[in-house]
């Protein structure tokens, strides 16, 4: 199809935008509201162009391409009336800046006066130089504005987690309205009110988090303006350089680039332009990472108990001391724990290091409890997140998509969308239930019953409830059906038994998996090491048959256990409890090149972007020292030495367990205990560290110890945010706060815990709450 | 406040209003016609019932919250006992609806499209009464109350806070 634009043929795609084909030829016309990533909105004005034959000045962006159309986008009348346009926009955008007199003189003498709560022109904007509307500004050339200036004096939004808000500088482009609702499926804002009077947020003033709002932060990615700046970055200026990377913070190990302002990571965003993207990762990946990696909570330097007391020594001295414990101890007193987060490099060379010199087989993970491995022994018929897109019939149990697997409840929303039946198993609300063709709570305190009738019901027609016929029905038809499994099933007493009459059901119907788990390289672990299971080592900690603990990046206990001495080697300090003999400082992702393998025992790499803090080294380095002062075996441990080494294609051996026979007895809630209340091990792990607790924004959207309550419980018992409360089961009982939160349905509780072992036993388990101070 | 006053509402009720969601239930287009619905039978939106629709229609509840604020049809604050209308419309305008306007937001302390504190009174904007020739003009519920000055307006509220009063004590 040939289009003239300015004098100039160009032939273009049939159905496209004008704007799209003036920028596909490089031809600017200036825009605000339209975006690459959304469907046309017409907002700003700014597009107006000439078509000959056409009345008016239609918005290039909304008016598709003809044949033999000629279009002029820069004469006189149309720069003019842009300029009056943009005129109008700016007489509500601060912009003092724009006609101050001395604004030449500015960049040199007022640096300083950056950081201030109100902007009120360009040099106190957090966007300076980086802003779309500047460059439109520019353009035009506009240096006064004939309106009157009118400020909206609206107060600015910062008591919420990872974002500040000020619409006093918003054009009212509703990109993040849009980008919310058409990319990220959430809809969590909206444009309300009319005229002067409309403002941008979620429905009846509700805080975000209320809202759903999962923190992607795709508003701020496509902002023109400063109206949305991320809490981290905000007076971090602009990049120097973008690195391409992967996000170590689950097993989906998104695609990520991180944003380095000399030599440190000031941000991380999805991949391609920093303005275009967005919405594709969770909140950990687009804001949590920045925080872990600069953490002032490193460990910088090597640290010894001495008899007085913990003291900062140096790298010769704690390689001697940790040689001369490792000399003294029989290797088959020496227990290991590995962090699931560690790259196959780092679990390659602990391999070398702790099978072959120091000769010990106990190696394990705090995680590799059995509930974990019948978990992960469903792999076998798992699929990659691509194959999601084949399905005609999604079923998630137990999975809690808010702040997680972003690429996965992205993918289940836009089949949903399209009309895949798409049932949620389980009690929590999350981002994708607004799409769920039907939310089925399994009847608490029966979840294994509930399994079983399904089960059934695919066997036999049966008098099974509505909703689980509606359920098989679905199963039955569709010709690919996909169950996806959340890892808060392995929290549940009965886990076992429910997992194997999932599995029942999966080949009854011949199902796909899909396994979502929060660690980035378990697989990897499972798949490089022979590892024995979590309460092996504890049984063997607890007959006094370990000496010598030496915990990489992990943190399996509550408390010191009954060993001579122990190593930690992590990249963050080791809980002051466990009274470590010996804490290494290592590097973490981003200071170091390595590798995670996926689900499906694929390889994906990624390469150091900066440098470790303090004295910090690399994990290898330890062992490669370490083994010096040893002295005993000749082995290499560097980085490329120890790559060739991984095999191309990965499979996972399981630690042998031994089921002990459940000692909790699962009950249904009753007249004295009439609440169910759920514990949740905190997926959001990283190292020896919880998210949660270590970045002050996270703590506020996953909230550890505390209960989460419904609103509607919570107003019939007159409990309010925040009161402490008294939760008893039949034989425990402890004081927690409360959140109230939509998120959880009626006559539930829910508790994300820090420990790994739950207080409350089974879980789910039945208990009853009042007020603490009544 | 146990009353809401329908006069002016065709009168539907919360059964009939459930009725129209069970039947508009995940229709295109209900959204607006289920507001209508919903407003008619509580005489304004309840927070709670904007959650409803969400759920039943399949609309993100912050983009119906985004639909009744920007239509001045619906609101989601109950009308006060009484509804008082003033004209703005020309004939009052010339004859000094401003004053009338001022001396009842300084009685009641409220602004247009606003119920005051106790809800007894909601003051509403209107075009025209249809009786000009009396102007300017206000309307209490269903009477019409012409010729006013400032002073006149003053008495005539206290006079309709007088029985609540007396109701009260």
């Amino acid at each position: 199809m040939k289009v003239t634009i300015d004098n100039q043929e160009i032939y273009v795609k049939e159905g496209i935008t004008i704007l799209d084909a003036a920028q596909e030829h490089n031809i600017y016309i200036p825009h605000l509201c339209s975006h690459l990533e959304l469907s046309p909105y017409g907002g700003c004005r700014l597009c107006i162009i000439e078509v000959e034959g056409m009345k008016g000045y239609p918005t290039a962006c909304t008016t598709k391409v003809e044949d033999k159309m000629v279009i002029r986008t820069h004469t006189k009348t149309l720069q003019q009336m842009r300029r009056e346009i943009l005129q109008l926009i700016l007489s509500e955008h601060p912009s003092a800046c724009l006609i101050c007199d001395e604004q030449e003189e500015c960049s040199s003498f007022q640096q300083t006066i950056r950081k201030v709560g109100a902007t009120t022109g360009c040099r106190w904007c957090p966007k300076d130089g980086d802003c779309e509307l500047q460059k439109v500004v520019d353009y035009l050339e506009i240096d006064k504005i004939t309106f009157p200036v009118y400020y909206r004096q609206l107060p600015i939004e910062n008591h919420e987690p990872f974002y500040d808000r000020d619409y006093n500088l918003c054009i009212y482009c509703a990109r993040c309205v849009r980008i919310c609702e058409e990319h990220r499926k959430s809809s969590v804002i909206s444009l309300r009110q009319r005229g002067r009077f409309s403002t941008i947020g979620p429905a009846f003033n509700m805080s975000h988090i209320d809202a759903g709002c999962e923190f992607c932060g795709a508003c701020v990615s496509v902002c023109p303006t400063g109206a949305l700046s991320e809490k981290g970055r905000k007076w971090g200026g602009i990049p120097d350089s973008y690195n391409a990377s992967i996000c170590p913070l689950c097993d989906l190990n998104c695609d990520i680039q991180v944003l380095m302002k000399k030599g440190k990571v000031i941000g991380t965003l999805p991949p391609g332009d920093p303005h275009q993207s967005g919405g594709e990762l969770c909140v950990k990946g687009r804001f949590c990472l920045t925080h872990i990696i600069n953490s002032p909570d490193r460990l910088k330097e090597p640290e010894y108990l001495f008899d007085e007391g913990i003291g900062i020594v140096s790298w010769d001295e704690a390689v001697k001391q940790a040689g001369k414990m490792l000399k003294d101890v029989n290797g088959k007193r020496v227990a290991v724990y590995l962090s699931p987060n560690l790259t196959l490099e780092e679990i390659l060379a602990a391999k070398l290091f702790f099978k072959d010199i120091i000769n010990t087989s106990n190696i394990t993970s705090s995680i590799l409890n059995s509930n974990l491995i019948s978990y992960i022994s469903l792999s076998e018929e798992s699929i990659s997140l691509k194959e999601i897109e084949k399905s005609d019939c999604i079923i998630s149990v137990f999975l809690n998509g808010n702040y997680n697997y972003a690429p996965l409840t992205l993918s289940i929303k836009q089949k949903a969308e399209k009309g895949t039946p798409y049932f949620q198993i389980g009690w929590i609300k999350d981002t994708t239930s607004r799409y769920a063709y039907q939310q089925i709570i399994p009847f608490p305190g029966r979840e294994k019953t509930f399994f079983n009738k399904i089960a059934q019901s695919i066997e036999n027609a049966d008098n099974s409830s509505p909703e689980i016929k509606e359920l098989v029905k679905k199963i039955k038809i569709s010709s690919n059906p996909i169950f996806i499994l959340g890892p808060d099933i392995m929290g549940l007493t009965e886990a076992d038994g429910i997992l194997k009459i999932i599995k029942k059901i999966i080949t009854l119907t011949g199902s796909k998996i899909f396994l979502t788990n929060p660690y980035s390289n378990l697989i990897g672990l499972l798949s490089l090491i022979d590892t024995k299971s979590n309460e092996e080592i504890n049984e063997l900690i607890s007959q006094k048959k370990i000496d010598l603990l030496y915990i990489i990046g992990d943190n399996p206990f509550q408390k010191r256990p009954p060993v001579n001495s122990i190593i930690c080697q992590s990249p963050f300090p080791a809980p002051d409890y466990l009274n470590a003999d010996l804490a290494l400082p290592s590097a973490m992702w981003g200071e170091i090149s390595g590798s995670f393998a996926d689900i499906k025992g694929n390889i994906k790499k990624f390469k150091a972007v900066t440098n470790p803090p303090g004295k910090a080294i690399q994990n290898n380095e330890i062992f490669d020292r370490i083994n010096k002062e040893i002295g005993k075996k000749d082995i290499k441990f560097t980085y490329k030495g120890i790559s060739k080494l991984i095999p191309k294609k990965l499979e996972m051996r399981f630690p042998f367990v031994k089921r002990k026979p459940l000692k909790a007895k699962i009950s249904p809630p009753n007249t004295s205990f009439p609440l169910l209340l759920i514990q949740e091990k905190n997926p959001h792990i990283f190292y020896n560290i919880s998210l949660s607790n270590n970045i002050r924004d996270m703590r506020e959207i996953v909230t550890e110890d505390a209960i989460i309550m419904n609103p509607t419980d919570a107003l019939k018992m007159e409990i309010q945010n925040g009161d402490s409360i008294f939760v008893k089961s039949d034989i425990y009982e402890k004081i927690y706060p409360i959140i109230v939160r939509k998120i959880i349905p009626q006559n539930f509780l829910l508790l994300i815990t820090s420990s790994r072992t739950f207080d409350f036993n089974p879980n789910p388990c039945p208990v009853h709450i009042r007020r603490n101070n009544v | 406040m146990t009353e809401l006053k329908k006069s002016d509402f065709e009168k539907k009720t919360i059964v009939d209003f459930k009725k129209d969601l069970i039947n508009k239930r995940k229709q295109h287009g209900s959204l607006i016609p289920l507001l209508q619905s919903a407003q008619d039978s509580y005489g304004y939106i309840p927070e709670k019932t904007v959650y409803y629709i969400s759920e039943l229609v399949g609309i993100p509840s912050a983009e119906i919250y985004g639909v009744i604020t920007f239509y001045s049809q619906f609101r989601l604050k109950p009308l006060g006992k009484h509804v008082i209308r003033i004209c703005e419309g020309t004939a009052c305008h010339v004859n000094g609806a401003k004053n009338i306007l001022k001396s009842l937001q300084n009685e009641l302390g409220i602004s247009i499209d606003e119920t005051s504190d106790d809800g007894l009174f909601t003051l509403l904007s209107v075009a025209c009464l249809g009786c000009c020739s009396i102007s300017p003009v206000i309307m209490i519920d269903s009477k019409i109350y012409g010729k006013l000055t400032p002073d006149m307006t003053k008495k005539i509220i206290k006079e309709y806070k007088k029985p609540e009063k007396q109701n009260v004590s």
